[in-house]
């Protein structure tokens, strides 16, 4: 193993519990509207989910009213809702319950 | 399955009728009319319960949305251009010839965000809050009936079915 060529002089001392990474969800909605062969096709392409797991979502949304699509920090999952709202899909953006 | 165009097949009625329906949708975007619902259904709150989050998100997302919007609408109405011919005159014949557009894969999401907003803005208008709000006397749900199945013969033309 070799030594690193330069070596930090200062340590930083980073409190991470300073800034706790709070996961955010977004939560897709039950609509009388969405096709279910539609919201299969949003999940699939814009998250990369495989049919299985886009399929099992669908049914969350479709028989218990809503499903959590994604968690993550929060700007990423504004990203996600925009685009959710973009393919019509009624999405919202909320802390992930403690 | 890996072609590069997804086909849809259209007889000249339903061509022409989609595109005006598109032009319409086009001029509701347009508007952009802050009271209307259906513009509210087509860029939803995602913070119902923080109204200061909730502004905060639609004053730095709506208008680019629906400006996205207009440009998915814009994919469609230049596929649809074939038809225009048809809006002044039609004979018999035309009405009913079968004309296939051939779609490349990278315009598909906007012709299934336009083909979907389309429902949700007629879904708006017509009242439909619950499953079942569905009267199959009323007319006026032929076409968002007819747009539902459009769509779906998308989705199925693009996954090969």
């Amino acid at each position: 193993m070799s030594t690193p060529a330069v070596v930090p002089d200062v340590v930083e001392d980073i409190d991470l519990r300073a800034a706790p990474l709070e996961p955010w969800q977004v939560v897709v909605w039950n609509d009388p509207v969405n096709l279910m062969s539609y919201v299969v096709r949003v999940f699939r392409t814009y998250f990369g989910y495989s049919i299985d797991r886009a399929t099992s979502l669908m049914l969350a949304v479709h028989h218990d009213g809503h499903a959590i699509v994604a968690t993550g920090p929060r700007e990423t999952m504004e990203v996600h809702a925009q685009a959710m709202h973009e393919y019509g899909l009624w999405a919202t953006v909320r802390k992930a319950p403690q | 399955m890996s072609a590069a165009a997804v086909e849809i097949t259209l007889v000249t009625l339903e061509g022409v009728r989609l595109d005006e329906v598109v032009d319409e949708y086009t001029t509701l975007l347009s508007s952009a009319d802050a009271n209307d619902e259906a513009l509210d259904r087509l860029a939803p709150n995602p913070y119902p319960d923080d109204e200061h989050a909730s502004r905060d998100f639609a004053e730095a997302t709506r208008d680019d949305l629906l400006e996205r919007r207009l440009a998915d609408a814009d994919v469609v109405r230049r596929a649809l251009a074939p038809f225009q011919s048809f809006r002044a005159s039609m004979t018999d014949d035309d009405m009913l010839r079968a004309h296939t557009l051939e779609v490349p894969r990278g315009e598909v999401d906007a012709w299934l965000r336009t083909l979907n907003a389309i429902r949700l803005v007629l879904a708006t208008r017509l009242g439909i809050i619950e499953d079942d709000d569905h009267d199959p006397e009323d007319s006026r749900f032929g076409i968002y009936d007819w747009i539902g199945y459009r769509l779906e013969l998308l989705i199925d033309a693009e996954m090969g079915d």
